[in-house]
């Protein structure tokens, strides 16, 4: 019984990882805006990015 | 369980209850077994007396507290038992002693005029339904010896002392408290093969692993079966999975991955879309440093579109603020990746830390126009910094299988170490544990 459910199981994260391969899915995490001016061509410095006050690392061993 | 094997009832007359009286105390002795006990034990004083002689005589007595020990079934209680009625007419309590640690266990003498003896044994809510073997098991003695018994093959678990401790009813063989018989127990779940020898006599008992719940069903005993404790020497396995089927499972679907990630990264068109060079002028920034690419176009279906930023940085860092952004509709993607490189030398030797590269995957983009919205920074003292930026759609992402893998694995992970630990609790009471800590 365990070995059938496995076996669908399987198949199924197959399917995801194919899945996810063909619709473009990504881990990458990133914010999404909607409706943006087109303005921001002409002026991009009006875009304000979340990003915007990163904390940069400035280490190094 | 017993020495020999009884015998069974010649005659097929209505079996009936003899009724006796005690000689020491002149209690009623009930003998249910008719002709077959050998022994009986009066409940009252705790004699035992043998059943064959007309006259009781007594055998041995010995000192209980009444009702020291209650029997989870009582004599004569009456059931059917596996499609047979039986009647409970005996009850012992025998233990073992390992590292000064007693472990009682009880049994139950179970009796049919026609079909003879049976008996239940009980430890700690684990019941064995036990009949004595019928013909002789083949032991081989190697690193660990095996018996086998009609082509089953047991595996040996335990050897140790067992001391009748507590005696009620009647036995078919002569019954003494403070007897000592050696008890080997091989284990094939759920059954258990057991021999016991004593003053150069040998019987083999062959016992199969039973719920509770059945033996109070049978003989309609009130209440439930007491709840097993840990795990027994013959207990079957919770799950009847097969460990090496799974694994194979495992390793097929593995290999259908690997092609799965062939054929995908076959498939996609890895299309490079746009790619361009800018500098990072040295110093604080003078006016706006952002800026925005050329419109190029995504085509085909939804895919994943990789912005890979490669920069000539030199211990320092380079932070670039990106919005990709689809002209047509205004829906943009927003992130910010850093490149940062740093190297050294130190006592433990040269060393390097980061990368000049990094890679991002924006999911899911549909087809259209498209441009970047860059906006570049890096520590205010740098030097001219080249990078580049170079913009692909429908790229492989090898995340993806490397995370199925684990989707895959952990379900085998989990019954393996699942089985491992049950395994491990019963062999721990053995002679041959799986694995023997400090503790144990």
């Amino acid at each position: 019984m365990f070995s059938k459910l496995y076996w669908l199981y399987g198949f199924f994260v197959l399917g995801l990882a194919g899945m996810g391969q063909y619709r473009g899915w990504s881990m990458d995490t990133m914010n999404e805006v909607k409706n943006v001016p087109r303005s921001i061509r002409d002026n991009p410095g009006a875009y304000r990015s979340i990003y915007s006050s990163y904390h940069h690392y400035t280490g190094g061993k | 369980m017993s020495s020999g094997t009884p015998p069974l009832p010649g005659s097929t007359a209505k079996p009936q209850v003899k009724a006796l009286n005690c000689p020491q105390c002149g209690a009623a002795i009930t003998l249910r077994s008719f002709q077959q006990a050998v022994t009986v034990v009066c409940e009252n004083c705790h004699s035992i007396l043998d059943a064959k002689d007309p006259t009781l005589k007594v055998l041995q007595q010995f000192q209980a507290i009444t009702g020291e020990i209650r029997p989870l079934i009582p004599l004569g209680s009456r059931g059917k038992f596996r499609g047979t009625d039986y009647e409970v007419i005996g009850f012992q309590r025998r233990s073992i002693e390992s590292d000064g640690i007693r472990y009682d266990w009880h049994e139950y003498l179970l009796f049919n005029p026609y079909k003879g003896f049976r008996y239940l044994s009980e430890y700690q809510g684990h019941w064995n339904d036990v009949t004595v073997c019928k013909g002789l098991p083949e032991v081989q003695f190697k690193l660990v010896s095996n018996a086998n018994y009609l082509g089953e093959n047991f595996r040996h678990f335990q050897t140790a002392d067992a001391v009748t401790g507590y005696v009620i009813g009647e036995f078919p063989w002569q019954v003494r408290v403070g007897e000592r018989i050696a008890v080997t127990d091989y284990v094939h779940p759920p059954r258990v093969l057991s021999c016991e020898q004593a003053a150069g006599e040998t019987s083999w008992s062959l016992g199969e692993y039973t719920y509770g719940n059945e033996i109070w069903k049978a003989f309609n005993l009130p209440g439930q079966a007491p709840q097993p404790v840990g795990v027994f020497e013959n207990q079957p396995a919770p799950t009847t999975i097969n460990l090496k089927q799974v694994w194979m499972t495992f390793i097929m679907l593995a290999v259908f991955l690997v092609g799965l990630m062939a054929v995908m990264d076959i498939a996609s068109s890895k299309e490079a879309v746009y790619s361009a060079s800018y500098q990072l002028p040295p110093g604080p920034q003078k006016g706006e440093a952002s800026f925005v690419t050329d419109v190029f176009e995504l085509k085909g279906r939804t895919s994943n579109v990789q912005i890979q930023t490669s920069a000539n940085v030199s211990n320092s860092w380079i932070y670039v603020d990106y919005a990709l952004i689809n002209q047509d509709s205004g829906r943009a993607w927003d992130f910010g990746r850093e490149v940062s490189f740093y190297s050294g030398y130190d006592s433990d030797g040269s060393w390097t830390e980061g990368s000049r590269k990094d890679t991002v995957i924006v999911p899911s983009v549909p087809a259209g126009h498209y441009y970047l919205r860059i906006e570049p920074e890096a520590d205010a003292r740098h030097p001219a910094i080249n990078y580049s930026i170079s913009v692909r759609r429908d790229v492989p992402v090898f995340g993806f299988y490397g995370w199925a893998l684990l989707g895959l694995f952990l379900p085998v992970l989990y019954v393996t170490l699942k089985s491992i630990g049950f395994e491990r609790s019963r062999w721990a009471e053995s002679d041959h544990p799986i694995l023997q800590t400090e503790s144990d």
